[in-house]
């Protein structure tokens, strides 16, 4: 069985930027590692980018098409099944989510329906793939406060960092 | 920045510093080699070649494998071609950072280094940062690469 690991948006997106994320997702592969990501930031990675790549074409064609050329990268990605989207079972982890939301509310002072959906959804896949299998899930993200969240929630699943770009 | 340009600036950044040269140049003559031996042989101590190699890297000048539960260090083939031309292209294109100055001005930019610093100290996720300033995560995620903040 294929190694588990969770990677999220800030990595995917620096790759296919870099024009370096086939090679990354190859590479894993070769290492046993099946990436997932959840729906919230499948969405992060595609419809808010080609939403962003429409209202700035007309001033700035360029970076219109590169932000398209990263989108058709993860879209090829996942048809390749390199990159595997995973749903939330929210009906499941609804208090989980809840929680997640809760203690990043706590870290900026922001209201808990302001936390966008990515952070939350990350942690909650994580416990859902460990909760399947009891097998270590690896994770994967250039982001401190995410993992120092997932530290709050290692009482739930067993995971390890995996190295990032 | 085009892609092309892009590169050429990173490309540039790496090169520049004659050490990591060295590291590309040995690499040449002694493909595959670890970590390890890229110390010894170049008399860098290791702490200091796997962070000269991870941008390395980054920057797409060298690539690495896996072989044997260890990793192997290879030059990418790359050619840098600088004139006055690429390099006024290489910083005046469109970037996302030239678009946030032209609507923030420098006020804006000296909150984006905020935060910027916040998210690296690990004090707000990437996620926060970007619903603070009003902007989707792509766009914040390709600001931290623009100004160097990603590894």
């Amino acid at each position: 069985m294929s190694k588990r690991l969770v990677v999220d948006s800030s990595i995917l997106i620096v790759l296919s930027r870099r024009n370096t994320l086939e090679e990354y997702l190859q590479r894993r592969k070769k290492e046993g590692y099946q990436v997932l990501i959840p729906k919230a930031i499948a969405r992060e990675l595609i419809d808010e980018p080609e939403k962003l790549a429409r209202n700035i074409r007309a001033k700035s064609p360029v970076l219109a098409d590169k932000i398209l050329q990263s989108v058709e990268a993860i879209n090829e990605a996942i048809e390749d099944n390199l990159i595997k989207l995973e749903t939330v079972n929210y009906r499941k982890y609804s208090k989980l989510i809840d929680n997640v939301r809760k203690h990043l509310s706590q870290l900026e002072a922001k209201p808990q329906h302001a936390i966008k959906k990515g952070d939350p959804e990350l942690i909650a896949l994580a416990v859902q793939l460990y909760e399947k299998s009891r097998e270590k899930v690896y994770v994967s993200t250039e982001d401190k406060a995410l993992l120092r969240t997932f530290k709050s929630f290692r009482d739930r699943v067993e995971y390890e960092i995996s190295e990032g770009l | 920045m085009s892609a092309m340009s892009e590169r050429t600036v990173s490309i540039l950044k790496e090169v520049g510093n004659p050490n990591k040269a060295r590291i590309i140049a040995h690499l040449s003559k002694h493909r595959g080699e670890n970590a390890e031996d890229l110390g010894k042989h170049l008399g860098y101590p290791l702490p200091t070649v796997y962070k000269y190699l991870r941008e390395l890297e980054a920057a797409r000048v060298v690539r690495s494998e896996v072989r044997d539960k260890i990793r192997l260090y290879y030059p990418s083939d790359f050619k840098l071609e600088v004139s006055p031309t690429s390099l006024m292209e290489a910083f005046e294109q469109q970037s996302f950072l030239n678009l946030y100055r032209i609507r923030f001005g420098d006020d804006g930019i000296k909150r984006l280094n905020k935060l910027a610093e916040k998210v690296s100290a690990g004090k707000m996720t990437y996620r926060q940062a970007a619903s603070i300033l009003g902007m989707t995560y792509y766009e914040f995620v390709s600001l931290l690469d623009e100004i160097g903040a990603t590894q």
